[in-house]
């Protein structure tokens, strides 16, 4: 095999962690670039901000440099150039400087997606342009040279300063004690301001010296001290005296902003500040396909013992109760601790919805851009958790209605104000759980859904049968939704590119979740979407409708209610209506819409699902129970029916099919 | 038995530089994610040579060398440094903080390996 093959191959194994590690830094990038954005014009930047976003830049030259993206190279390589000429205050942060930054950025992401989907690259010819000319009003030095040491964080003056002092010994480190554990620890007693290593003559030569800032009290960390080899002293805030092998840099206020740095002294070693976000060391990544198939090994297992159930109960009569009732006790554990078992896989899956929701500053800021157009973005619940595989679906239906909303739904200054309203429009995400689901909802203060509008284009392109000047929501949704339709005359640069509408439903469909909208004219329109929390598993209700069973899933139920048939109300055309808790609602009845046998009773049970919009009954024979259910989709066109969701298996070896709910509430609703 | 400490932030560098070095037979693997972890390790256990990154977050590369180089007893490990491609004088720089060999990220694991077996 010659050298490059060799080569080719060896990096080709490790292409997934690469791109996974690209991503991660992309995350800190724009982050932080978001925070550089405050600093423009200023002529301090925090030094800090500056050496975390350089840092991420390097690395990610380096990613693109061992994936072979000649050009993302460059580009990182120059963005970093800028970045050194602020840092060396040859130049100031500028507004241009900012924008080409995030836009430089952005090309970088579209290049390493487009290396690993395929397809062909950006140019960068522009943006290499861009920054040169940045680049350009600097004076020539502008060399890479190693950091430089780092002026000190932002700091409290009340607070006091300590100084620790750890020698690593074997004996130390057997039991576990070692410098990543003792800074870690810092960094919870207070900010770690200064960590770096000194030269000892005894024991093993050497010492490590931390400077931590705190307002806690010696006496909270002292048996700790004890406990784990670590001296301290009171650290001065005036000038600390030089030792032989460091230069401390002075401690004051200004220090947290950007001075230019010292030369660069061949016996100094850099004060280091630690970034948390690095920092954390005990996490592990994993591949989703093995959290996937552990998930299905225990949908295996719910089966499995479903089944064991089933059996138990049919060999109730011949076995003496006492031992019959001991196998059932069993049987009960475990179905408790699969479930304990199935919640800690889910929540291994889980990550924070923030990540996607800062994604969204960038976007609303890419759109703003030089338009007379200002948008606040409010952002509420990001610790709120969702399983992985949906945050990363979720992402494109989110960044759609983000850039709608900047699009269409934000007005433009002038307009805002005559109306009375804030010259800058306000877009709120929201986050939050409710039970076993997920709401994120996305809502402006905008000018609201011309309903009139949409109803005339909907009857131009018969998509309505008649002309009508209002829509209920869940219609107007469903309009807005049909793939191709839009009310623009042409589809505009921002909101026309990416996934439409069509493809925002479809894809919280399949995540099994459900959008709805709310609209006023001149105040603002808000999407609501509700996902499961988890895929997979979920708990349902076991139905019989005409001798069949279907499940139900327990989320989309908001309440069982018995009902008498002489409370149904016909009206023309054979719809049912029954009222309940002082509304008036429709009813469909799984009996007619499955074309199944009919059973006459007395009295039925419905399922009130829907939310305030579109609430409706579903009307079944009999409630059999809750279980919980592995939903297996039916992917086979060939059995696909509308109303059906997807299929399970039950303990006693049969198949039941799940309800759509919100399909049933879509063809209702038509 | 050789053992080496690699030192890089990135666990995929580190990773990667110890597959290239597999073939090695009697060697045995050390790894650092910052400098400070580093120059514990070369305190505490023997280390034959050291594979370092520059750019760490806590830690300029240049600064563990130095750090290394001043140090009574391990001043003499040979320290090959493992790099994202920079200019000619940071590769100096480098070389008059006492590095023993300087090589660019992306690397080849073949030359990687060799400089390697150089050395121990």
């Amino acid at each position: 095999m010659s050298d490059a093959n060799h080569t080719e191959q060896f990096f080709s194994e490790f292409i997934d962690e690469l791109y996974a590690e690209s991503d991660e830094r992309l995350e800190l990038v724009r982050r932080d670039l978001l925070s550089l954005e405050e600093f423009v014009d200023k002529p301090l930047i925090e030094q800090n901000l500056l050496d975390a976003l350089l840092r991420h830049f390097h690395t990610l030259k380096g990613l693109a440099g061992t994936i072979s993206l000649k050009d993302a190279e460059e580009l990182t390589h120059q963005m970093e150039n800028y970045l050194r000429a602020i840092q060396q205050e040859q130049i100031t942060l500028s507004h241009k400087g900012i924008s080409v930054l995030i836009t430089g950025t952005q090309i970088l992401e579209q290049s390493i997606a487009a290396h690993r989907t395929q397809n062909p690259l950006p140019t960068i010819t522009s943006i290499m342009a861009d920054l040169t000319v940045l680049v350009s009003n600097t004076s020539p030095s502008q060399q890479e040279e190693p950091s430089s040491p780092s002026p000190l964080p932002p700091q409290n003056n009340i607070t006091q300063i300590w100084q620790f002092e750890f020698v690593p010994t074997a004996e130390l480190a057997e039991r576990g004690i070692n410098v990543n554990l003792i800074r870690a620890h810092l960094e919870e007693i207070g900010t770690v301001i200064q960590a770096m290593p000194r030269l000892t003559e005894e024991a093993v030569g050497l010492a490590f010296d931390f400077l931590v800032e705190t307002t806690i009290n010696e006496t909270l960390f002292a048996d700790w001290c004890n406990d784990h080899g670590l001296t301290y002293t009171l650290h001065k805030t005036q000038p600390a005296s030089p030792s032989p092998n460091e230069e401390s840099p002075p401690l004051s206020n200004e220090h947290s902003l950007k001075k230019s740095p010292p030369p660069s002294d061949k016996h100094s070693l850099s004060p280091t500040i630690t970034d948390p976000l690095l920092a954390s060391s005990n996490l592990v990544r994993v591949d989703m396909a093995r959290l996937d198939e552990l998930m299905r090994l225990i949908g295996d297992l719910v089966i499995s013992r479903a089944r064991q159930a089933n059996n138990l109960n049919e060999i109730k009569d011949i076995l003496p109760i006492s031992q019959w009732r001991s196998l059932q006790e069993t049987n009960l554990a475990i179905e408790h601790q699969l479930r304990d078992l199935r919640e800690g896989v889910m929540r291994v899956r889980l990550v924070s919805i923030g990540t996607a929701f800062e994604r969204m500053k960038f976007v609303i800021r890419d759109i703003v851009g030089d338009t007379e157009k200002s948008v606040n973005l409010e952002l509420s619940g990001q610790e709120t958790e969702i399983d992985k595989f949906v945050v990363d679906k979720i992402i494109d239906p989110l960044l759609h209605l983000v850039r709608n909303a900047v699009s269409h739904g934000i007005e433009f200054h002038e307009e805002r104000q005559s109306q009375g309203k804030p010259k800058a429009g306000k877009i709120t995400l929201r986050a939050y759980t409710v039970g076993d689901a997920m709401i994120i909802e996305v809502e402006d203060d905008g000018r609201g859904i011309d309903i009139k509008h949409v109803a005339e284009k909907a009857y131009a392109v018969g998509l309505i049968d008649e002309a009508k000047d209002s829509l209920n929501t869940t219609h107007l949704l469903e309009i807005l939704c049909q793939p191709g339709f839009t009310t623009q005359e042409q589809a505009d640069l921002t909101s026309g590119r990416g996934v439409g509408m069509d493809v925002v439903k479809n894809t919280i469909n399949d995540l099994g979740g459900f959008i709805t909208l709310d609209t006023q004219m001149g105040k603002g329109t808000r999407f609501t979407i509700q996902l499961p929390l988890t895929l997979a598993i979920a708990d349902a209700l076991i139905v019989s409708v005409g001798g069949q069973r279907f499940a139900v899933p327990r989320l989309s139920v908001d309440e069982v209610i018995e009902i008498e048939e002489t409370a149904i109300t016909i009206l023309e055309g054979n719809q049912e209506i029954i009222s309940h808790r002082g509304k008036v609602f429709p009813l469909i009845r799984l009996v007619h819409f499955f074309h199944l046998t009919e059973e006459i009773k007395p009295h039925y049970h419905a399922l009130i699902v829907g939310n305030t919009n579109n609430t409706m009954g579903i009307v079944v024979d009999r409630i059999l129970g809750e279980r919980e259910i592995v939903v297996r989709a039916l992917h086979d066109p060939f059995i696909q029916v509308p109303g059906i969701a997807g299929a399970s298996e039950l303990g006693d070896g049969q198949i039941v099919l799940i309800i759509d709910v919100a399909a049933l509430i879509r063809i209702v609703q038509q | 038995m050789k053992n080496i400490l690699i030192v890089d932030d990135s666990a995929t560098m580190r990773r990667m530089v110890k597959v290239s070095l597999r073939s090695i037979k009697e060697i045995s693997f050390d790894e650092a994610g910052n400098g400070l972890e580093a120059l514990e390790r070369l305190a505490l256990t023997p280390v034959d040579l050291m594979i370092l990154d520059l750019n760490m977050p806590d830690m300029h590369g240049i600064e563990v060398l130095k750090f290394v180089r001043g140090h009574r007893t391990f001043n003499s490990v040979p320290v090959i440094v493992l790099t994202t491609r920079s200019d000619e004088e940071n590769r100096k720089t480098t070389l008059e903080a006492g590095a023993s060999f300087y090589m660019t990220k992306p690397f080849e694991p073949n030359k990687l390996l060799e400089q390697v077996q150089e050395f121990i």
